[in-house]
């Protein structure tokens, strides 16, 4: 069966994550896989998933009755005493077989070592892919790497948090509906995996040789241009340094993502989706991230700086329309009172 | 055929024994004389909390891996409490705000140390070892009752406070899970974790 199973493994790469899910959920002890089920092509597996995990329930708690029925008919001839102490035996037995469960869908669906692999780095590699990031590559004749791998982009994705949140302190930026650091995490982590996932779809529709791994690897570390990009212009408020900083720096690591895109693309009106796509969205959310998060620092510089900004105007308080108002109703009130 | 208790034999004293049991196995509330102190009963070994607040405040100290396992909370809830009566002492009442961002600091650690260590990590160790480094942070937000940090020099304190507290944290974690070469891939989270922390105190 796993023969059969590696096979299939072998000859359809992209569906490897399914072929691991697959197995793992064979190996983890249930005889019930149905080969059969495995050729329909309803298009999921996790239907048969499902099934399985039911039958592996039932078949528990069958366990578990006929253990505890056979527990109590043996017993059930004994003095008394032992009456309360057969309830414990059978809870606990109870209890044993649902933990057995539960940590049997914990270790199928919750499994973080799949990850594992992704985060076994050195840290002159992530120094070195932080500064290539940054290089445009020139071959782009044939595929170039791209490192799979999470960490990297995970804690640029963090840094850019912790950069929104500090300019976002500076400016005293006050978000009504929700939390400073909820806004943060959502539009970093929103923008990372949303638009690798975007990527990725329109990848898989113009026929790229990227994986998912390597698309977020990709997307995560051009972050780092849009962090020392963010970080210096929060600090230091010119619009024109801006400008200079999101054309140089965003376009080089835009470039360089294009760059590899490119490379890994066939066929000109596909490169330019793909491409014009991401530089697109790329590019514009570096000018989202400095315009909604600093406008009011430059609010509060206008008005210290400003020799423009006219002085302030008092604006006469129309007391006449209030006390007319205040008038009538009393009137009223006097005339349904009397 | 009670269910019995497993014995209690002193273990926390690791690795150095300075209490024996009279008994190798005692019940609890059979004997006066037989019950263990009330410190070791509730895990709270003052000696070991003294030794790991000093390997916080001394950056050059070397960590000792056995006794940076054990899983003492009791130091690390102090610490948390203390951190938010000097903020409170500086008119900021965010008692919330430290106990949530340490929970999913924690959280965040854990899981990202499974991820990167040979050997596991219990959670109790991390929110141990995390705890304990924000000792520094408490200095600088008792220095930010008196004195702004939001000037130049409370700009080079704050980011002062920060290293010293990720270099401890990463010492400890590095001993502790024994990945040599990584220490600066486990400094930089436990820097963003206590950069959100110094925001709190500077702002």
């Amino acid at each position: 069966m796993s023969g059969a199973v590696a096979a299939r493994g072998g000859a359809a790469a992209d569906w490897g994550g399914f072929e691991d899910t697959m197995q793992a959920g064979g190996s983890s002890g249930s005889a019930v896989i149905d080969m059969e089920n495995m050729d329909d092509t309803s298009g999921s597996s996790f239907e048969d998933m499902g099934e399985m995990h039911q039958r592996m329930k039932e078949e528990e708690e069958e366990e578990a009755e006929a253990a505890g029925g056979e527990e109590e008919d043996g017993e059930f001839l004994g003095m008394k005493g032992f009456r309360g102490q057969l309830g414990r035996q059978v809870a606990d037995q109870m209890w044993q077989a649902g933990k057995r469960q539960a940590s049997k869908a914990f270790s199928l669906y919750a499994n973080i070592d799949i990850l594992r692999p992704y985060f076994d780095v050195e840290p002159i590699q992530v120094r070195n892919r932080l500064l290539e990031s940054m290089i445009p590559v020139k071959m782009i004749n044939f595929p170039q790497k791209i490192a799979g791998e999470l960490y990297g982009p995970l804690m640029l994705v963090f840094t850019l948090v912790a950069i929104l949140l500090h300019g976002m302190k500076t400016s005293d930026t006050i978000i009504r509906e929700g939390t400073l650091m909820g806004t943060a995490i959502g539009t970093c982590f929103g923008y990372w995996l949303g638009v690798s996932s975007f990527i990725y779809f329109l990848a898989y529709l113009c026929n790229a040789q990227i994986t998912m791994v390597q698309m977020l690897s990709l997307l995560g570390y051009g972050l780092f241009g849009h962090c020392v990009t963010l970080f210096i212009t929060y600090n230091i408020h010119f619009h024109s340094l801006f400008y200079v900083f999101w054309l140089g720096i965003g376009g080089l690591s835009t470039l360089r993502m294009v760059a590899v895109l490119v490379s890994r693309t066939v066929g000109h009106t596909q490169r330019l989706i793909l491409c014009g796509t991401l530089s697109a969205l790329h590019m514009l959310f570096l000018l989202y991230l400095h315009f909604a998060y600093h406008k009011v620092v430059e609010g509060i510089l206008d008005t210290l700086e400003g020799p423009n900004v006219p002085p302030f105007q008092r604006v006469a308080r129309d007391i006449p329309v209030v006390s007319s108002a205040v008038l009538n109703t009393t009137v009223k009130v006097m005339a349904l009172t009397s | 055929m009670m269910q019995q208790q497993q014995p209690y034999t002193g273990q926390i004293y690791q690795p150095t024994q300075t209490y024996t049991p009279t008994t190798a196995q005692s019940f609890y509330g059979s004997n006066f004389e037989d019950e263990p102190p009330l410190l070791e009963e509730l895990g709270i070994n003052f000696d070991h909390i003294w030794q790991k607040t000093l390997t916080v405040l001394h950056p050059l100290k070397v960590a000792d891996g056995s006794i940076m396992n054990e899983t003492d909370l009791a130091g690390p809830m102090v610490f948390c409490l203390a951190f938010g009566a000097t903020l409170l002492l500086a008119g900021k009442i965010q008692f919330g705000y430290v106990y949530g961002i340490s929970a999913i600091g924690c959280l965040g650690m854990f899981c990202l140390l499974n991820l990167m260590s040979m050997t596991g990590v219990s959670f109790g160790c991390v929110a141990s070892v995390l705890g304990y480094c924000l000792l520094p942070m408490i200095l600088l937000s008792s220095f930010a009752v008196v004195f702004s940090l939001q000037g130049m020099m409370g700009v080079i304190l704050t980011a002062g406070i920060i290293g010293w507290c990720s270099f401890s944290a990463s010492k400890i974690f590095i001993s502790a899970l024994a990945m040599e070469g990584q220490q600066l891939l486990v400094a930089y989270p436990c820097a963003l974790l206590y950069g959100v922390f110094a925001l709190i105190s500077v702002f």
